[in-house]
């Protein structure tokens, strides 16, 4: 279907935007999360363009996964709104959240272990009727071809990220990198418009990070996908990323595109140093 | 010497071995417990959870039974598929809450929940007879078992055991049970419930709705264990609070880990060597009352427990690798 696109296209946005000038996919403003007395999240505001990749970063203890885990509905927000795609999310279910195309991956990998490769990838497929109890009893029918399709789908993907030998396998027995890989491709099947990974590079060796950011290129390009990765290595960051925010002490201190984010003095001060 | 050779203990009364009333005795508690521990399996093997109060839904639907018909004066065939529904509003009453816990909190929320309803049970004698239970509610029962019985002469048989009907019911309802939930095993639905057992966040992060597919789990453990309630009031053909103490919970769990986790065959299996094991003590020539022969049942199904564990922990059906990948 975008094959035949000459250029990157948004399919949720009526004409197609240049790489960093998108409208906002999502938007967060003033989002608050406390622990007892320590507020993680202290009124982060930002916003991700659609069809960007961009890049969260931040000294530890910023705040970057709390806020991941608040705008994914994993953790009750304490004030802020956010939406995606003009829907507020804030507050919603985690679930909810998924649904509305908006899929997160984790920072050390949930690989359903005793469930095979390919159950992992054909769970996270939308749509499926066969999900219900009532379905299952009274349509299996149409729970049988959504699952022939699903399967297809997944099949696919697998052959993407080179994981397909591998689908019988027992995902509990992948190494870090390939579940890494498996985590993506997984979330892929949910259909997301977009998609936030949690240090998505951490722990797999350099070949298949780079791999991987070639498959965000890819899936922005193909499908429109938007991104948001939490990120350490500057060098990645920066080569890879259209857009930057910048977190510290649970705010956001800066966004913009790296070249900028990369000067600017806040962002210096509080997290890149002198070395940057 | 030759004094005590006659007494030595090792000898197996063959007779009482081979007598069919026996083995239908054993059966009926085999398959009960067979339907009993298929809700636990579905609970602890496919979602995760762990429900310790198994024995409450038991108890639930043998009363709500019980009551329906000595009380209400419904029809037994009548009461049961309410007792059942009875039983599955209560395993939501208790999952709404509990189920938002954490996995050690529901264990105990569920046999505190458990316990609080045996006692209510002993106390609200008005409803529940008290100590002295209900009985009379199988009258519908004795008419179906009869015909099976005369069919089973008519065949052949002169004579048939007079619970054999049971036996026989209750297994052929412990088998459909289990080919229906190993089908639904394979479905999407099912292999929900597996991803909410490896990780709930994860599965909640790919759009699973982790709690609804927990409070199913349960509300179907609940209509097991009323089922499995059923049974036993038929084969008990009284109720009282004493049949549903929280040790039958536990004894699910023996069962549960003999026939290895995952796997609804593993249950029947699981629940036929445990009984046979357990009630088959009692037809050893052993020099001690029946009270030490109850205390020896323990001590041997903890040899065989401990014996599982160290050569075949995955039980007898379970998947070695399964474990070795579980956290």
């Amino acid at each position: 279907m975008t094959e035949a696109a000459p250029q990157p296209v948004a399919t949720a946005s009526p004409e197609p935007p240049s790489e960093t000038n998108g409208r906002p996919i999502f938007a967060a403003e003033d989002v608050v999360k406390r622990f007892g007395g320590i507020r993680a999240v202290n009124g982060a505001t930002m916003s991700v363009r659609e069809g960007s990749i961009t890049a969260l970063i931040g000294p530890n203890g910023a705040g970057k996964t709390t806020f991941f885990n608040v705008i994914t509905g994993f953790y009750r927000p304490d004030g802020g709104r956010a939406t995606f795609q003009d829907k507020p999310v804030l507050g919603r279910p985690p679930y909810a959240i998924a649904r509305l195309g908006m899929v997160r991956t984790f920072q050390i990998t949930k690989a359903l272990r005793r469930m095979s490769v390919i159950d992992n990838m054909m769970l996270a497929a939308p749509d499926q009727p066969g999900e219900r109890l009532g379905n299952v009893v009274f349509r299996p029918r149409a729970s049988r071809r959504r699952e022939r399709a699903v399967r297809e789908r997944a099949i696919e993907l697998l052959e993407v990220f080179n994981l397909t030998k591998l689908a019988e396998d027992y995902a509990g027995t992948l190494s870090g990198g390939q579940r890494k890989l498996l985590e993506l491709s997984r979330a892929l099947m949910a259909r997301p418009r977009f998609l936030l990974l949690d240090e998505p590079m951490a722990g797999i060796n350099p070949t298949l990070g780079r791999r991987l950011l070639d498959h965000m290129q890819r899936l922005r390009a193909e499908e429109g996908v938007t991104f948001l990765f939490v990120e350490h290595d500057m060098e990645v960051v920066m080569n890879h990323s259209d857009r930057v925010v910048v977190m510290a002490e649970g705010r956001v201190i800066a966004q913009g595109e790296p070249h900028e984010v990369r000067r600017d003095q806040a962002v210096i001060d509080a997290y890149l140093g002198a070395t940057a | 010497m030759t004094e005590l050779l006659p007494t030595l203990p090792l000898a197996i009364d063959l007779e009482a071995f081979a007598s069919l009333g026996f083995w239908t005795g054993v059966g009926i508690l085999a398959g009960t417990y067979t339907i009993f521990a298929l809700g636990l399996q579905i609970n602890v093997g496919f979602t995760g959870i762990f429900n310790f109060g198994q024995a409450g839904f038991m108890a639930i639907g043998a009363y709500s039974m019980a009551i329906l018909v000595t009380d209400a004066e419904l029809s037994f065939w009548l009461a049961l598929p309410i007792a059942i529904l009875i039983t599955i509003a209560f395993g939501l009453l208790i999952g709404l809450p509990a189920l938002r816990l954490r996995t050690d909190y529901l264990a105990i929320a569920t046999i505190a929940a458990a316990e609080a309803l045996r006692l209510f049970a002993l106390n609200a004698r008005d409803l529940t007879g008290g100590a002295q239970g209900i009985f009379g509610f199988d009258n519908d029962w004795d008419d179906v078992s009869d015909s099976i019985l005369s069919g089973l002469e008519s065949l052949g048989w002169t004579n048939p055991e007079t619970l054999f009907p049971l036996f026989l019911v209750v297994w052929g309802v412990a088998i459909v049970l289990i080919i229906a939930l190993t089908a639904l095993q394979k479905t999407p639905w099912g292999r929900v419930l597996r991803a909410v057992r490896e990780d709930e966040d994860a599965a909640r992060a790919l759009g699973k709705n982790a709690f609804a597919y927990k409070l199913q789990s349960l509300a179907i453990a609940a209509a097991l264990g009323a089922i499995a309630g059923f049974f036993l009031a038929l084969n008990l053909r009284f109720i009282i609070p004493d049949e549903f103490l929280p040790i039958f919970t536990f004894l699910g769990y023996a069962v549960l880990v003999l026939g290895g986790l995952a796997s609804y065959w593993g249950v029947a299996v699981g629940s036929i060597v445990f009984w046979t094991l357990f009630e088959g003590l009692r037809f050893l020539e052993l020099p001690f009352d029946e009270v030490q022969i109850r205390a020896l049942q323990f001590i041997v199904l903890g040899l065989v427990l401990i014996l599982l564990m160290a050569f075949r922990p995955q039980g007898m059906f379970g998947k070695r690798q399964e474990m070795v990948l579980g956290d």
